[in-house]
């Protein structure tokens, strides 16, 4: 059977989600509804994509010359699969954690889709154009919801999160330009497809690949706050509803590792050679930097922000490491981090919430108080700092070995940003979950969760972050063969 | 065709029409005539896209051409006229309502001497086209006879415009001794491989800062602030949207394709143009972060976006002149929705304050998505039209390996969402004002604004139809058409 058409319907149903809600259907419940009623599409081509490798929509032209060839085709093949998967588990859960009653429910529902709806148009999108624009799509509705349902020092963060990803992009999308515009002019098409096989055979001469693997980096660098573009990141993540946090960093900041592993990397990699120098740094200064500034963190949202972004510093490592085991370790990772920051943000959020507060000396006791609440947030913390079982652990092994060949130094520094992110979240579990009953959980009357309804967002994000860090083969058989298309000679 | 059914031509009855209906018809009737003036200008759009193929008359063949260029803006500068009625049915004219059949009947004739430029193939017929243009938009702008903003505006775009003018005829009368014809294309035979001579070059630029001001770029940006917050609304409309592209058509008609395509000409220009680019771009941009009104806002806007065309004409490749058509196209789209949106604002507030939009998300949700699409896609956003047109100027500036001018490009379109969120920060992120009177807008202008917004939308998800209309706009060039009979 023909199931092609199942990659548009994928965007179109959020898309018809959120149009119910803006005429008036019952916010939260057809978010929900929507968000599940995903999964099916997802489920039929992970058959599809297993069995034969890809699935594409749209026209596929080998060569399109016109002024501007964009072409709307989708395509999921072994490495947008594990992506899409976590878009759509992390946009679900969002939903689950988003609570019904929140001032202007409605407009809130539709950001938070319109951002999933962005990452995954990034992930399935196989022309740049639309791959960049999908991208772009989650822009203005993070700097609202940060804006509107945000805490803290709302205004700064929305304004500062939406220009600096907008400086990203717009570096990233001259990286992009520059990068089509060097393919001679009978083959150069908008198509990532197209464009990576023509590359393979003809590589780009060296001169130009180092402009453009830092054009690339520093685009792509932005969006996923490497060091030093990284300022945007903890602040926003501290500021944000939790949904939108969880969908930001859970899944947004993933399109700017994506795509180095999908374009900067296969197609300049020379260019990636001579400034390795510069990566090195950029990531040491990730996990040493952030992680000395994650230590002194007092509030647990603003740890839980410089962790998810030093963790970036690690994948980053696997990415420039060369070779395919320390890829495959940072795909896995990707995952990984993907389910861990969104559990983590969803139990601050919740945490907030209940006690009032995120600050984490006032949190003492939590554990005697809400054991659920806590032992979620335990699974979180564990799998931040890389606890066997849990998906981050077997992709930075993975990233550790993989990249111990060509960057011993890095690896002995990411070592180090492990040391560091373990004390920072250790010492947070401590002082929040054990010890007496501090003042201020007592005078909230903090309660648990309660009942399925509650549980179940954070119940299926420990399930996924099991279920990879136990067996990484669901996410490494997938992409392998990707990978070794993409960098294998 | 006869010249009697040219756009140019009915336009221009149709204006004299709405005088003479105004002056004759029962005292019933006459309040008819604002309706009239749009069912005429909706129906000129129509006949313009439809008569588009039409040979030009005989009788105008040496001065006008049917070339792309002219196929392609003719309908544009209808489309603004339609804009404009739209925005001054709604316009109030206070004590000048007796006259309103005049102020609905000016922007006629300047529509009339904007489609006269679009096929302009003399500087002859350039200056008397230009010329009905600048003289009903003097009038127009300082149309409320009592209001010291509204004189202002007037007297500083009539001095401003004379100044122009000024040079735009010296430009020409030293081209025309320079080279001995005012006929774009004997010039270009005449001209093409020699070295250009000073004169030559003394007129190009005495014909660029005449324009320039036409465009509002920098140096000769500063009247347009003042004159866009000062004047009526719908005049405000017709001098961003319709008069800036008419400079930018004769840009691309003079320097870009026409008369003085020359390598020698372009050898000295080229900095020039782009330099004016980058400082256009730069001031634009800046000057717009701290604005709160939204028609001052709206100008610097406009000047930015002067500056990125200018960038894109600077290449003076024909891939920058097709990036200048369907940036105009996109800024129509993007800007007419705007200042139609704007014009009801005023109305119901007497200014065009950003606090006027606070809560308007809530307010009003259709016209706010509607304009906050429009001002995403002024903001060059993907998935929006403006986005593909930012995208090719972009790509214009590296493949001619203009890197200050992409560099420059890319951080103004970064502070440019500074601005350009303002209003939509403050539509959906401010507390509604208590003090407004709960004012619904008319459905029809939600509807109108809303449409438009998702026009930018759909033309960015699939923006075929713009490129078609660049490819077909830059098809047969000035200078691949026949020479006339000497």
């Amino acid at each position: 059977m023909n199931m092609t058409w199942l990659l548009p319907a994928m965007l179109v149903i959020p898309l018809i989600g959120t149009g119910l809600i803006a005429l008036g259907a019952p916010a939260r419940k057809t978010a929900l509804i929507v968000s599940l009623l995903n999964l099916v599409p997802g489920f039929l081509l992970s058959g599809v994509v297993l069995r034969t490798g890809e699935i594409l929509f749209g026209p596929q032209s080998i060569q399109a010359r016109e002024v501007f060839p964009v072409q709307f085709s989708l395509g999921l093949d072994g490495l947008s699969l594990p992506m899409v998967w976590l878009t759509l588990s992390v946009t679900l859960a969002a939903m689950g954690v988003a609570r019904e009653g929140i001032k202007r429910e409605k407009e809130y529902f539709i950001c938070l889709l319109l951002v999933g709806l962005g990452g995954l148009g990034a992930f399935l999108s196989v022309d740049l154009f639309y791959f960049f624009s999908f991208h772009e799509v989650a822009l203005i509705p993070s700097f609202l919801l940060i804006g509107i349902w945000g805490q803290g020092d709302r205004t700064g963060a929305a304004w500062r999160m939406t220009l600096y990803l907008m400086f990203g992009s717009l570096v990233l999308l001259v990286g992009l330009i520059g990068l089509v515009m060097a393919v001679p002019e009978m083959a150069r098409t908008l198509d990532w497809r197209v464009l990576t096989g023509y590359l393979k055979v003809n590589p780009l001469a060296p001169g130009i690949q180092t402009p453009l693997a830092a054009l690339l980096l520093v685009g792509f660098g932005t969006l996923i706050s490497l060091f030093p573009f990284h300022s945007w990141a903890p602040g926003g993540y501290a500021s944000a509803p939790a949904p939108a946090a969880m969908l930001h960093a859970g899944v947004l900041k993933k399109f700017g590792l994506y795509g180095l592993i999908r374009l900067a990397l296969p197609l300049t990699p020379l260019g990636w050679k001579e400034i390795s120098w510069l990566t090195g740094l950029m990531l040491a200064a990730n996990l040493l930097y952030l992680g000395l500034a994650a230590l002194q963190q007092r509030d647990f949202r603003w740890l839980l922000g410089f962790s998810s972004v030093m963790h970036m510093g690690t994948v980053f490592l696997g990415l420039i490491g060369g070779t395919l085991l320390g890829l495959s370790g940072a795909v896995v990772l990707m995952v990984g981090h993907g389910l861990s920051a969104a559990l983590g943000f969803a139990v601050a959020g919740e945490i907030g919430q209940r006690a009032g507060t995120t600050w984490m000396q006032d949190l003492g006791g939590l554990g005697k108080k809400a054991p659920k609440l806590w032992f979620y947030l335990t699974v979180a913390a564990m799998a931040s700092i890389g606890l066997p079982g849990l998906a981050n652990f077997a992709g930075e092994i993975l990233i550790f070995f993989g990249s111990w060949s060509a960057h011993p130094l890095w690896v002995g520094v990411a070592a180090w940003g492990v040391v560091l992110s373990s004390i920072a979240m250790l010492r947070a579990v401590r002082s929040m979950a054990f010890g007496p009953t501090s003042r201020t959980v007592d005078a909230s009357g903090l309660t648990d969760f309660k009942g399925f309804n509650e549980t179940w967002p954070y119940a299926f994000l420990t399930f996924l972050l099991l279920v990879v860090g136990i067996v990484p083969g669901v996410v490494l058989g997938p992409i392998r063969p990707v990978l070794e298309r993409l960098f294998l000679p | 065709m006869t010249a009697w059914f040219c756009p140019e031509v009915l336009l221009v009855l149709s204006g004299v029409g709405l005088i003479l209906v105004d002056a004759l018809a029962p005292h019933g009737l006459r309040k008819g005539v604002s309706l009239l003036a749009l069912g005429l200008s909706i129906s000129l759009l129509g006949w313009t896209l439809w008569s588009s193929g039409q040979p030009l008359p005989e009788s105008w063949k040496n001065l006008f051409l049917a070339d792309g260029i002219a196929v392609v803006f003719k309908p544009f500068f209808v489309l603004c006229l339609v804009g404009v009625s739209l925005v001054s049915i709604r316009y109030k004219l206070g004590t000048e309502e007796g006259v309103r059949a005049e102020f609905m009947a000016l922007p006629f004739f300047a529509t009339a001497g904007l489609c006269l430029l679009a096929g302009a193939r003399d500087f002859l017929a350039i200056f008397v086209a230009l010329e009905l243009v600048s003289i009903s938009l003097y009038l127009l702008a300082a149309f409320h006879r009592t209001k010291p903003a509204s004189l202002e505006a007037g007297m500083k775009l009539l001095v401003m415009g004379g100044l122009s003018t000024g040079f735009l005829v010296m430009g020409i009368a030293w081209l025309y001794a320079a080279s001995g014809t005012t006929e774009f294309s004997r010039i270009l035979l005449q001209q093409a491989g020699k070295p250009a001579s000073p004169a030559l070059l003394l007129a190009a630029g005495l014909i660029l800062t005449g324009l320039g001001f036409k465009i509002a770029a920098v140096p000769f940006h500063a009247w347009a602030p003042d004159v866009y917050e000062g004047a009526p609304m719908p005049t405000t409309t017709f001098l961003a949207v319709a008069s800036k592209a008419a400079g930018f058509v004769l840009l691309i008609r003079i320097f870009g394709l026409g008369a003085l395509a020359l390598e020698s000409v372009a050898e000295v220009f080229r900095p020039i143009l782009l330099t004016m680019g980058i400082a256009t771009i730069t001031l634009g941009t800046l000057a717009a972060l701290p604005q709160r009104n939204l028609k001052r806002l709206l100008a610097y806007s406009g000047i930015a976006h002067a500056g990125y065309m200018l960038l894109a004409l600077g290449t003076l490749g024909e891939a920058g002149m097709g990036t200048v058509i369907g940036y105009l196209w996109a800024y129509l789209l993007a800007t007419l929705p705007v200042l139609i949106f704007l014009n009801e604002v005023e109305r119901i507030h007497q200014s065009s304050d950003v606090r006027h939009l606070d809560g308007l998300g809530r307010r009003d949700p259709g016209v706010a998505l509607g304009v906050t699409l429009c001002f995403l896609s002024m903001a060059g956003l993907p998935p929006l039209l403006g986005f593909s047109a930012k995208l090719s100027v972009l790509t214009t500036l590296w493949s001619a390996g203009e890197i200050p001018g992409l560099i420059v490009g890319s951080i103004m379109a970064v502070i440019g969402l500074g601005f350009y969120l303002v209003p939509i920060r403050a539509m959906y992120w401010e507390r509604e004002a208590d003090v407004i009177p709960a004012v619904r807008f008319p459905s029809f202008l939600v509807w109108v604004v809303l449409l438009a917004g998702f026009l930018n939308l759909i033309l960015g998800l699939q923006p075929k139809p713009i490129i078609r209309l660049v490819e077909s706009s830059l098809a047969p060039s000035l200078v691949a058409s026949p020479k006339p009979n000497p």
